[in-house]
């Protein structure tokens, strides 16, 4: 059983009668504040009131409230749910109006059928592969800069510092043209697809480098003490006693780096790696129809990053064992 | 404290003189020649001179005239599709042998590459969309104009065009307009189709693109006559004035045997190449 702030489940009761009505009057409040009664929604109300009616103040309360109630309905019926039907009921609904919403916006479905095979042979395939070589470069370089940060010897530490603070505080798009563009300067030429995963990973492994030193420096010292105590060397500690526990603790940011990663490599599209951008942008360009590769791509990027959040939840759930009841 | 200051400045010279290393000048005909490949830079969105087709790899104008200087040299041919800042950034360092990506030879531009041989000339025209109210360009001053940023078309509506190329028509700047959208990725043909002025009055791209976006059914419509006719040449890196003789005398042979007008015909549907 995981933590959570309310202790009631609101699965039945006056608790869930309660939760139901808050979930209702928020959905009053922003139906009235985004004034739905000229939109679709209103559409629906036509029957019941007359043109003049519907556009007034009058009309814009009516139909906030058969909005407000009919949320109200929705979230008391899911209530009843159990816990896990509930979450994931929602999670398709709101997945479900978002692809709706793309729907409507009339997009030639003939034109990303023709073009969806090159997005997913080409365009995921390399998004696939530079983003999984830089990832795990990242780990690597976050690795190696927290151990550096961390090891009280004075001149990695200044190493370590340099890093994070300058790949960190300069764009990805910005590292990624230095890289492309300057190195050849110095007679380095690098191809495009190397010079995108040295950017992403330098960047991504600064981030993460804090990342992993503050999550080793939130154990406690007492646990070096007790180790020290045992006699067991400092990087023995490190490895077997250190890091297990703050692993609990880096994975959920990491995995957020890892996403984020995911969809920064978007922007190699710039330096003319065929990624799923580009591809999406110059197949769209050429047509005229960029919006539908936009979606297409956007869809795509989703799903590959709900993979990641899959396995981000393993790799939790594997190092919360310690704490789990 | 002095002798801590001495210590790192020993340091970082020792340091610096270990990264520093000789960059070196290549003959870009000879690696041209040794390799039997020629690599070629240039877009990938830009219908019809060089686009990705049905079969996901590129075609169009620009594409066909770097086959056939490919084909004239006896070499291999090889595309790569770096972006246009990078592109026109110059100091490739051997990555691309030649851009052929329907340049003009600003004297701007002129200033980092070489343009050994101009292979055509477009004229750039001024799109509205199809309801517009404007009747003439001049109705179009104190308008909003989205243009692609740092192209001619931007530097023609800040009035400052400047482009060295021996052939060129004159021309004079008709627009004075209010705001200038620049535009990089998203193309601005889309925001121009959202309606007159919701997001722009105006585009100005050349004749071929906006009569590609007519065909390919946006509401958009050309008004008036070409705006100016802008040359439009081969660019290859400074500093190897053999090779740049060797690609211009290849178009010069291209247009005296009728080789590139047929490949204008064949993509722009018209003789963009012979000088009106």
């Amino acid at each position: 059983m995981k933590t959570s702030i309310f202790t009631t489940s609101f699965q039945r009761g006056k608790p869930r009668l309660k939760a139901a009505l808050v979930f209702g009057a928020i959905a009053f409040v922003i139906a009235f504040a985004a004034a739905v009664n000229t939109g679709i929604v209103g559409e629906l109300l036509r029957p019941a009131m007359s043109e003049a009616v519907l556009v007034g103040l009058w009309g814009r309360f009516a139909v906030a409230l058969v909005v407000g109630i009919l949320c109200f309905g929705g979230c008391y019926g899911l209530l009843g749910l159990p816990h896990r039907v509930q979450s994931w009921s929602v999670w398709a609904g709101l997945a479900l109006s978002a692809l709706l919403l793309f729907y409507s916006f009339d997009l030639s479905y003939e034109f990303i059928e023709r073009k969806l095979p090159f997005l997913l042979t080409q365009g995921a395939f390399t998004t696939i592969y530079v983003s999984a070589i830089s990832i795990v470069l990242a780990f690597t370089f976050a690795m190696l800069g927290a151990t550096a940060k961390l090891s009280g010897i004075a001149i990695l530490e200044g190493v370590g510092a340099f890093y994070t603070s300058y790949f960190r505080g300069v764009p990805l798009l910005v590292q990624l043209f230095l890289i492309y563009l300057g190195l050849p300067q110095i007679g380095l030429v690098i191809d495009p697809v190397p010079a995108a995963i040295a950017a992403l990973s330098l960047v991504y492994g600064a981030y993460m480098t804090e990342i992993f030193r503050s999550g080793i420096q939130s154990i406690p010292r007492g646990q070096w003490e007790a180790a020290d105590a045992l006699g067991l060397q400092r990087m023995v500690t490190f490895k077997k006693v250190i890091l297990p526990q703050a692993m609990r603790v880096i994975v959920p940011p990491t995995g957020n780096q890892f996403i984020s990663m995911l969809k920064d490599s978007s922007l190699v599209s710039v330096v003319g790696v065929w990624d799923i951008m580009f591809i999406a942008r110059t197949q769209g360009r050429a047509d005229f129809k960029i919006l539908e590769m936009l979606i297409t791509a956007s869809i795509i990027y989703w799903l590959l990053s709900v993979v990641l959040e899959m396995v981000q939840h393993r790799i939790e759930a594997h190092y919360s064992k310690s704490v789990a009841r | 404290m002095r002798s801590i200051i001495k210590k790192t400045l020993i340091c970082a010279g020792l340091m610096a003189a270990a990264i520093s290393t000789s960059s070196q000048a290549g003959k870009t005909l000879d690696a041209v020649l040794e390799d039997k490949m020629l690599v070629v830079g240039t877009n990938s969105d830009y219908r019809p001179n060089a686009f990705l087709g049905d079969r996901n790899e590129l075609e169009g104008f620009d594409i066909d005239v770097s086959r056939e200087v490919a084909k004239r040299l006896g070499v291999d041919v090889k595309f790569v599709t770096p972006g246009w800042e990078v592109m026109t950034a110059g100091r490739w360092q051997g990555r691309w042998h030649m851009v052929v990506g329907s340049m003009t030879p600003t004297t701007k531009r002129a200033e980092v590459l070489d343009f050994p041989a101009t292979y055509y000339f477009i004229p750039a025209g001024v799109a509205v969309h199809k309801n517009s109210s404007a009747k003439s360009i001049a109705d179009l001053n104190g308008k909003v104009f989205g243009v692609v940023s740092t192209s001619t078309y931007h530097r023609y509506l800040e009035h400052n065009l400047k482009i060295d190329a021996v052939g060129t028509p004159p021309f004079e700047y008709q627009i004075k307009p209010q705001e200038i959208r620049l535009y990089g990725d998203i193309n601005e043909f889309d925001d121009l189709s959202l309606g007159e002025g919701v997001r722009l009055d105006a585009v100005i791209q050349s004749v071929s693109v906006i009569n590609q976006a007519v065909s390919k059914g946006l509401p958009v419509k050309m008004l008036g006559d070409p705006v100016f006719y802008e040359p439009l040449a081969i660019a290859i890196d400074k500093g190897d004035a053999e090779f740049g003789e060797k690609v211009h005398a290849i178009i010069e042979d291209m247009k005296s045997d009728g080789t590139l007008v047929g490949l204008s015909r064949k993509w722009h549907g018209v003789d963009y190449v012979t000088v009106k």
